[in-house]
């Protein structure tokens, strides 16, 4: 039930992002939503830590039962919760096999982009930043995305990224990309399917629930203008 | 099943494999010297050109954690249960599971950055900085062996998901010389256990059995 359920998660993050769509498509949007605050170093509580040692968000509870790790929180959503709601691991192998495959190949989108690339932004002075360097870690994210680009051609126009159905590798991917598209990347021109189907994920109930609040009327930084 | 012997991401599946009561699957060792997984064979199949690629019939399943869940969901009624029933396991197992990536991450960043930069351009700041990273990593996880006490597996009393995810991280770890015995006696001793598990023992790598590795974990504390 949802009101057994709760998540703690930070604005922006697109790993709480996944979990809080994941609550919303099988059902559960009564879930106990506890917003944590990075400014203010809530994630590194005594009280937080004894949650996720890690201090990492987002954090889920489910009675008794804790999971981190925001892939792990789906599997657990859908395993527990699989007769309700969107069916986001569909049963027929060949589909699922895409579905699961899609889904950890995200992970590809994580240490291009964010590890290699957003995380350069925050943690090198704009003055320190090398332009050759920078250029460098754009490509290898055109390139990872070019990759994504022909996953959505291949299925077709207006397909979720998996098929004609939204699953699970939409709720890995969509978040990574929503969360590029803030910080200044343009799909336009370049991308156009990805393009599209952030156009279309955007209105999906799920991912307006979702939604960053800080994000709201507002602009990100535009560091991957350069991509 | 594609594989390259030592690569972390291929012995998941080929433990799952063996656990799953499926050791007579197509085995093909694939040579990363001799670029064989970038094979016309292997990139049809996977066009990022990496191993583990997985075939099941018509059914091509790549990314090791991907390949490991097909497996089990595939084969729900034979072999070990690798993923529990029961909410409170289930939601240890795919924790832990996907928690694993931490090690390989921290792994990956120092070893990687050894092998492939020459000895005497090695930045030592870089360097210590992994080494830090890695360090504060492994007390997690025995204290995560601590909470069932000797003789357990990573979330409790059953071999699962999760220790086939990590026993392939923590043995590349060991072979990288990184002194487990001597910090981490509950990771030392589940080593040991699990080294002697068929499964494991199945898809051991070729090539590390009568060689030692390179030291690059040694001095990580």
């Amino acid at each position: 039930m949802a009101s057994d359920i709760t998540l703690y998660w930070g604005s922006g993050s697109p790993f709480a992002m996944r979990a809080m769509m994941s609550l919303e498509e099988k059902g559960l949007s009564g879930y106990t939503s506890k917003q944590i605050t990075f400014d203010k170093n809530e994630h590194k509580s005594d009280e937080y830590l004894k949650l996720n040692p890690r201090g990492q968000v987002p954090t889920f509870k489910h009675g008794d039962v804790i999971v981190n790790e925001s892939l792990a929180i789906c599997l657990y959503l859908e395993r527990t919760f699989k007769g309700q709601g969107t069916t986001l691991i569909p049963d027929e192998a060949g589909q699922q096999a895409l579905v699961l495959q899609r889904a950890v190949e995200s992970d590809n989108i994580q240490s291009k982009a964010f590890v290699n690339m957003v995380y350069y932004f925050f943690t090198t002075k704009a003055e320190d930043r090398d332009e050759a360097l920078l250029e460098e870690k754009a490509k290898a994210v055109r390139e990872e995305l070019q990759i994504w680009e022909g996953y959505l051609a291949k299925q077709g126009d207006g397909s979720y990224i998996a098929g004609k159905d939204f699953t699970l590798a939409d709720i890995t991917l969509f978040p990574f990309l929503a969360t590029l598209v803030r910080m200044g990347l343009r799909l336009e021109g370049r991308f156009p399917h990805l393009a599209s189907y952030h156009e279309k994920l955007k209105e999906r109930p799920s991912v307006k629930a979702s939604w960053p609040p800080h994000w709201k009327g507002t602009t990100g930084p535009g560091w991957l203008n350069v991509v | 099943l594609y594989w390259g012997s030592g690569s972390v991401p291929c012995w998941r599946p080929m433990i799952c494999l063996e656990e799953k009561g499926l050791s007579g699957y197509n085995s093909k060792l694939v040579s990363f010297e001799k670029k064989e997984h970038k094979s016309d064979e292997i990139m049809t199949l996977n066009p990022r050109g990496q191993v583990p690629t997985f075939k099941h019939g018509d059914v091509v399943v790549n990314e090791s954690m991907a390949i490991c869940l097909y497996l089990e969901n595939t084969f729900k009624n034979q072999g070990t249960k690798l993923l529990p029933d029961d909410p409170a396991q289930l939601g240890l197992v795919l924790q832990r599971m996907i928690e694993t990536q931490n090690i390989m991450e921290k792994n990956n960043a120092l070893v990687y950055y050894k092998y492939l930069t020459k000895r005497e351009e090695w930045d030592e700041g870089f360097i210590a900085e992994k080494k830090k990273a890695l360090a504060e990593e492994l007390p997690l996880w025995e204290k995560y062996l601590a909470q069932y006490g000797e003789g357990s597996n990573i979330a409790g009393q059953d071999f699962t998901m999760a220790d086939v995810c990590l026993v392939p991280a923590l043995a590349f770890l060991v072979r990288m010389q990184l002194p487990l015995k001597e910090r981490f006696p509950l990771l030392a001793s589940y080593y040991e256990r699990v080294k002697e598990r068929p499964s494991v023992k199945a898809a051991w790598p070729p090539h590390w059995k009568d060689t030692t590795g390179p030291d690059h974990l040694k001095d990580v504390f």
